[in-house]
């Protein structure tokens, strides 16, 4: 098996090269969005940081909506099919349950709604997902294989 | 809105005795419920890009206590205090004169004199720096969870992640003489304020 490669925040990366792992380490209210093509044995991750970009920034991965769009983009070039993908996303916790905190740090949750908004209109079916909650996660994906894993504090990995 | 990235050294340079010295208060906050006097390790005071600050404290997978409050008035920010899980469980049982190694989990009472540990280190930090600029602000009761750093870091980072590549940080470490609990002490001024700061300087 290759090193872990580590996806950081606003960033993603496509391989086809079996053995490798993408990582995305401590989730907090940040999105992974992750593709696969089962035929073409192609991987992509993606590690988005705030829902929409209304401002035509130039990282587009750091916004799950122009990210998932790059992270699709990226995926064709390395030969994945779009009508192949298998999609699945994990995070949007919300890391504050304090009172008087909830509704300004929502951003999981918009992140969420941002992911399923996009793929809906990238008609992209979801096939899992592990959002929401109050936990960090820290997401594997096993190039190769396809296999993504789950991980919270204090709890095993998990597939999704 | 101005981007943090094209603030001056210069500004930054005379910001940074200001908070330098909000930072000694704070560890005096923090050592009046301890008992105990803290060191305080040289604050830095620096821009950084948001995809490093998962990196800062042991990687963003390591397990952490978050302890995490917003300032409100007529300067705003954020201020976080990170400390290492391990280290959090030792300081309990330094709050509650426990035992060494009595305490291994965080219940609602052992969060509760954490929390109160940011809320007595923020206010002095903001005490001290109402003192020195005449600025005032007042914390938010502290918020505090259990979780990964890169968890934690990214209330911090979605905050501030939409205006700007970088935040400035203020960081320092708190040492106890004796033991150590290695906190991390982090203040995010909001975008905002940082225009209403360089005005003035």
């Amino acid at each position: 098996m290759g090193d872990p490669i580590s996806v950081g925040l606003g960033e993603s990366v496509v391989s086809r090269k079996e053995g490798d792992v993408l990582v995305a380490y401590g989730l907090g209210s940040c999105v992974a969005v992750s593709m696969y093509d089962p035929q073409e044995k192609v991987c992509g991750l993606l590690h988005a940081v705030l829902p929409e970009d209304s401002n035509g920034s130039a990282t587009k991965t750091k916004f799950v909506d122009t990210g998932i769009m790059e992270l699709l983009q990226a995926m064709e070039k390395a030969g994945a099919r779009r009508n192949h993908l298998v999609v699945r996303i994990a995070g949007g916790a919300n890391m504050i349950t304090a009172p008087g905190f909830s509704k300004s740090f929502d951003i999981g949750t918009r992140n969420i709604q941002a992911a399923h908004k996009t793929l809906e209109k990238l008609m992209l079916p979801l096939k899992s997902e592990s959002v929401g909650g109050h936990m960090g996660r820290t997401v594997r994906f096993f190039v190769g294989s396809g296999q993504l894993t789950v991980r919270m504090i204090g709890g095993e990995e998990a597939n999704l | 809105m101005k981007q943090s990235s094209s603030l001056n050294e210069e500004w930054i340079n005379s910001f940074q005795q200001y908070a330098s010295e909000g930072i000694r208060n704070a560890a005096k906050g923090f050592s009046t419920m301890l008992g105990e006097n803290l060191i305080v390790r040289e604050p830095s005071f620096r821009q950084v890009s948001i995809g490093e600050i998962p990196k800062l404290l042991g990687g963003p997978e390591t397990e952490a206590v978050g302890i995490y409050l917003r300032a409100e008035g007529d300067v705003s920010g954020q201020i976080m205090l990170v400390i290492p899980l391990e280290r959090a469980l030792q300081l309990v049982d330094m709050l509650l004169d426990l035992a060494p190694g009595t305490t291994t989990g965080l219940g609602t009472l052992e969060r509760s004199a954490l929390g109160e540990i940011g809320n007595l280190t923020a206010s002095y930090f903001l005490n001290s720096l109402s003192q020195m600029s005449g600025f005032s602000a007042r914390p938010s009761p502290p918020a505090v969870m259990v979780d990964m750093v890169g968890a934690i870091m990214d209330i911090i980072i979605a905050t501030c992640g939409g205006s700007s590549d970088f935040v400035l940080l203020m960081q320092t470490t708190f040492i106890c003489k004796n033991r150590s609990i290695e906190t991390s002490f982090w203040v995010v001024p909001d975008p905002y304020t940082l225009e209403v700061l360089s005005t003035r300087a």
